[in-house]
């Protein structure tokens, strides 16, 4: 583990990216205290205030301190997409696991049926399970995990099956293992390395996701500072005010390109190839 | 290709179909909405809404809803929409048509875009150039659609007022017109599929540059144009007509987005209208809609994709 | 007479992130026309950075040190433009690689691609280039050459598609070409055809010629000089055929060691006839029959063959023949149709196959890469074996010292070993079941020469020590020659010879058989 940290680090993606997100899990964490004002906190003196040593980021319509509503939303946005895509990749690692072991009609059955539940944009997916679950945003949350489901148990199943055709897992076979020590001890450990490269990736995605269902209006709702949420409000005063809107989409647009960086620098971290 | 194969492919769709359709429909009827009171408003009389009930079937069983929606669509009867009372079926379709209109271009767009530039950067490995194009495609891939929009809005529509903000003119109208109002849609739509696709071309460029067949080529003293065209082009091109086919799902969900901030009256608008109003007949159909065309895409890349490459195996 | 090729003092660095590494130490050969110069090595020895530099296509991280030289005829390479290479690749030198079904572009017709280089550097016309590669195809004899022109490389065998490659090579008539080990991935006898046809086209056209290869026998053949490399520099060059009678330096006489001579049995002892193992009417499918698709033909049809206590089977034969599916069946990795009888208990199916009979019979695996486990330990590996067949975890030490490895070894993972160490610890992962009976399938392939001769000695000495019965299944005919008390020979999933070295020695053998024994290069003298 501590190796592949190493190895995170001589990347330059993995340096990028996880400085960006120590800068982002502490905002997650501390968000509250480290924001000069209250997100709340209105100032009818001080309503569309630019940029400054006052506000940094600006103010916005209800006079509200922008960087202190970015900081404080943050444990808003980020969480939930990434609890939502680990559980969303849970869910779709096993069903591509079990289609793999399984094989054959099963498994032909299985991956049919992912491709076709694919052929639903996942928007469209997560707008469908949103407006029937109602809005909010442990229902987007829910609606993500979902629609992240299907490509990874489509990715897991391509992945254990080569992990499969390798020989070591025919020697376990051979030895006479059991179903429960090939998949848990043999495969398993070789599989997780490019889920989780991929899982992060798609934590991007998600928080993309989230915001987009959020700027519909489906999901954080008023007067909560997602940041996707905070996008949709301020469109309204994109003339008079447009740091209003460009703070929040450069929070968005970090945050995914840090999980992107991340993503990249782990699939180089942990393939050890050939150093030559 | 073997007529078999052309088979094969085609019940792929018909499933396809089929699985969508269920999820559809089983994920929009258990939509907390009782569709008669959609129909008739809150101050409707109990006699009224039964009346309707009855009409409408909303009293069966759910696989006999299924069945009467499922006969009807494949007589090409989508319903009647609960808002507007007029027959989902055209409407959607005549959405569809302007929703193509802004897939296909902001498609041909990317090609354009990401192509060359993944291949440059193949070329360039490792140099400021390569840099260039990843940089890009980090950002493309890191900025959503809506922030995508709402941006280029402030600086071109709004700042330097170079474009028109938002809107839909028929290309038959005034073409020019139309293509003004179609530049930041199409823009903001293939944004992040020119950040995907270049890095895919990138890639596969890297894998074909590194093979043995183009060492022969060059070892054979063919100029770096000939090899370059002749035989990086087709290799690198082929992997990428499967990705560009599987972005066709994101290309759909975007312009969901990107039709309801231009106000473009496409199949994506008319979805997130009918999905607020809770209009389940068009969420039915517009779903249905998309997906279908999502899986014609595909089959129809697979089928290019034979057509191309000779190596294609037929399993 | 001057040279066509002359390398004189040429040096070459990789640059890694480790810092640089020495691929190529002050490599001096010449080559006079009409020469064929045999340039042997083994993997990492830097045999086909020198064909890339001497085609001046080095990878990005390669630094040439200044001093050297290399010349073609009257061409200083290192100083050519990359303009002024162009017209003299592919029509002063050219080259032939390895893997003909890589080599070629799949998605352009084997006509475009031999006639591109006509257009090219004789400024033929599309169409008389077309015409002259037609010819030039015949000339390679390959049968229907018009209709080949037009397929694509994935409609030709591997043997068509090298012999494409050759006349590509030819096309020009050039003064040097670079072989760089052209029949490794063909079978045995394709690759010995090709060689026959290099020599018909070599007394046509006087061509010189640097072959690679790590394979000494095969070089002593083709060649009239043999240069040895180890670690990037050549230690020494000899006519071909002193270089088995009379090797100078001490690497060359490892290396002629290594090499496995037929006649030298390394297998002395006699085995009683008591049937340990047998496989009765055997047959493996890999795939049934589906809508749309009819059931290929069986991998192996129907195959009888029995192994002895302690004897050692070989199975021979080329890729696709069915050998590596008996190791299939008979370790339960593939279903089979017929019967296995271990020690006379019937074994109908994969489900028999209990405890009793996994531990008695193991196998060890081609690639030492993919054998092993990345994720585990070697001390783990090692201990599964133990645990589920009833061994004791603290015998680690002592299994690794078997196979020649030190015991801290234990705490090591797979990507730290070396090929040949991590085939040792394949071996003794086999051996931690006390088996009666071990399939080795290929064990040997990916192995250097020497490797090759230190595992085969550790698998007899395991043998003498356990008195453990092999199944040898292997494509090289010489080295199972040396430890087989009996070979089987198959061709397309069916025994077409099974004999004892009695046989073989009178003469008793299958047309085909002698067919494969003519094509395996033996050491000369």
């Amino acid at each position: 583990m501590t190796d592949a940290l190493h190895r995170l680090l001589r990347t330059p993606q993995g340096v990028l990216g996880l400085g960006l997100l120590a800068v982002l899990v502490l905002a997650c964490l501390l968000g509250r205290s480290l924001a000069p004002y209250s997100p709340e906190a209105m100032d009818f003196a001080g309503r569309f205030a630019p940029p400054g040593a006052r506000h940094w980021f600006g103010a916005d319509q209800l006079g509200r301190d922008v960087l202190s509503r970015l900081l404080v939303g943050a444990s808003s946005t980020i969480p939930l997409a990434v609890a939502a895509t680990f559980s969303g990749a849970l869910v779709g690692a096993c069903v591509g696991t079990l289609s793999a072991y399984l094989g054959g009609r099963w498994d032909e059955a299985i991956t049919r049926t992912i491709d076709a539940v694919m052929a639903i944009p996942h928007l469209l997916l997560a707008l469908i399970l949103v407006s029937t679950l109602g809005k909010g945003s442990t229902n987007a949350a829910l609606a993500i995990a979902i629609s992240v489901a299907p490509s990874m148990a489509r990715v897991t199943r391509s992945v254990a099956l080569s992990v499969r055709q390798q020989d070591y897992v025919k020697a376990a076979i051979a030895r006479g293992e059991g179903a429960g020590w090939i998949v848990l001890r043999e495969m398993l450990p070789n599989v997780a390395a490019p889920l989780i490269i991929e899982a992060t990736i798609r934590v991007a995605f998600a928080v993309m996701l989230f915001a987009t269902l959020s700027f519909l209006g489906l999901g954080a709702q008023p007067p909560a500072s997602e940041w996707g949420l905070m996008i949709s409000e301020a469109r309204r005063f994109m003339h008079q005010a447009p740091w209003i809107l460009v703070a929040p989409a450069l929070a968005i647009a970090t945050t995914a390109i840090c999980f992107n960086l991340l993503g990249d620098g782990l699939r180089d971290a942990l393939n050890p190839r050939d150093e030559r | 290709m073997t007529l078999a194969w052309l088979l094969r492919r085609f019940f792929t769709v018909l499933y396809t179909l089929l699985v969508v359709s269920v999820l559809v429909f089983g994920l929009t009827q258990i939509l907390p909405a009782d569709a008669a009171v959609t129909l008739l408003g809150e101050n409707a009389t109990p006699a009224a809404l039964a009346a309707v009930r009855e009409r409408l079937g909303l009293g069966d069983p759910a696989w006999l809803q299924y069945w009467h929606w499922l006969s009807a669509l494949l007589q090409g009867d989508f319903g009647t929409s609960m808002r507007t009372s007029q027959p989902v079926g055209p409407a959607m379709f005549t959405a569809l048509g302007r929703s193509l209109l802004l897939g296909g271009a902001s498609l041909v767009v990317m090609l354009v875009i990401a192509v060359p530039l993944g291949m440059w950067a193949a070329l360039r490995r490792g140099k400021a150039a390569d840099l260039m194009s990843s940089l890009v495609s980090y950002l493309g891939v890191s900025f959503p659609e809506f922030v995508t929009a709402t941006l280029l809005l402030i600086v071109v529509a709004d700042y330097f007022q170079l474009l028109p903000a938002t809107g839909y003119v028929p290309p038959g109208e005034d073409l020019a017109d139309s293509i003004r109002h179609l530049i930041l849609p199409v823009v903001t739509v293939s944004l992040i599929m020119v950040a995907h696709v270049s890095r895919m071309v990138r890639s596969e460029t890297i894998d074909v540059l590194n093979s043995d067949y183009i060492r022969a080529a060059r070892l054979k003293g063919l100029p770096p144009r000939t090899v370059l065209l002749r035989h990086v082009l087709r290799n690198a091109l082929l992997p990428t007509v499967t990705i560009v086919a599987l972005d066709v799902g994101y290309l759909l969900g975007g312009i969901i987005v990107v039709e309801e901030i231009f106000a473009i009256p496409g199949i994506g608008r008319a979805l997130i209208v009918a999905i607020t109003s809770r209009d389940l007949p068009s969420i039915q159909a517009g779903a249905v809609i998309m997906a279908a065309t999502y899986a014609v895409a595909n089959t129809l890349a697979d089928i290019a994709y034979v057509l191309i490459d000779r190596r294609i195996r037929y399993d | 007479m001057s040279p066509v090729l002359a390398v004189a003092g040429y040096s070459l660095d990789y640059v890694t992130r480790e810092g640089t590494q020495r691929v190529l130490e002050d490599v001096t050969l010449a080559i006079a026309p009409g020469e064929v110069l045999g340039l042997v090595g083994e993997s990492g020895s830097g045999k086909t950075s020198l064909a890339w530099a001497i085609m001046r296509h080095l990878p990005g991280n390669a630094r040439e040190a200044a001093g050297g030289s290399l010349r073609l005829g009257d061409v200083d390479l290192r100083a050519a433009s990359a303009r002024a290479l162009e017209t003299i690749r592919g029509r002063r030198m050219s080259m032939v690689f390895q893997d003909p079904s890589t080599a070629l572009n799949p998605t352009l017709s084997i006509g475009r691609q031999v006639s591109e280089v006509l257009v090219r550097h004789r400024g033929l016309s599309e169409k008389d280039a077309w015409q002259a590669a037609t010819e030039a195809l015949a000339h390679v004899d390959l049968r229907d050459p018009a209709g080949l022109m037009k397929r694509y490389p994935h409609e030709a065998s591997g043997g068509e598609k090298q012999r494409v490659v050759i006349a590509t090579a030819f096309a020009c008539r050039p003064e040097l070409i670079v072989f760089d080990e052209p029949t490794t991935a063909l079978d045995v006898i394709t690759g010995a055809r090709i060689l026959e046809l290099f020599g018909r086209l070599r007394a046509e056209t006087g061509v010189s010629a640097l072959y690679i290869s790590h394979d000494l026998a095969l070089v002593a053949r083709v060649a009239d000089r043999v240069a040895i490399l180890e670690k990037g520099r050549i230690v020494e060059e000899a006519p071909a055929d002193r270089i088995f009678t009379a090797p100078a330096h001490p690497y060359t006489r490892r290396l002629v060691a290594a090499v496995p001579r037929p006649e030298q049995r390394l297998v002395t002892d006699q085995v009683r006839p008591r049937e340990l193992l047998r496989g009765e009417g055997i047959a493996v499918r890999y795939r049934r029959k589906r809508l749309f698709r009819l059931a290929p033909p069986p991998a192996t049809d129907h195959v009888t063959l029995d192994i002895r206590r302690g004897e050692i089977l070989g199975i021979v034969g080329e890729s696709g023949s069915g050998k590596s599916s008996i190791a299939r069946a008979l370790t339960g990795l593939a279903d089979y149709e017929g019967d296995i009888a271990l020690d006379g208990r019937r074994i109908g199916s994969v489900k028999d196959m209990d405890r009793t009979y996994r531990k008695a019979v193991q196998i060890v695996f081609q690639h030492p890469d993919s054998s092993l486990n990345p994720r585990q330990t070697v001390g783990d590996i090692l201990a599964r074996p133990l645990r589920l067949y009833g061994g004791d975890v603290a015998t680690i030490p002592a299994l690794l010292d078997e196979v020649r490895l030190p015991a801290a070894y234990a705490r090591r993972y797979p990507h730290q070993l070396s090929g040949g160490e991590k085939q040792r610890v394949a071996i003794a992962r086999a051996f931690a079941a006390k088996p009666d009976l071990v399939i080795c399938d290929e064990i040997t392939a990916p192995l250097d020469v020497s490797v090759q001769a230190s595992v085969v000695e550790l698998l007899l000495r395991l043998r003498e020590a356990n008195g453990t019965a092999y199944l040898f299944i292997t494509h090289d005919l010489n080295l199972v020659r040396q430890v087989a008390h009996r070979i089987v020979v198959m061709r397309q999933g069916e025994i077409v010879d099974l004999l004892d070295m009695e046989m073989l020695r009178r003469g008793e053998i299958h047309s085909y058989t002698r067919e494969l024994i003519a094509a395996s290069p033996t050491p000369v003298g």
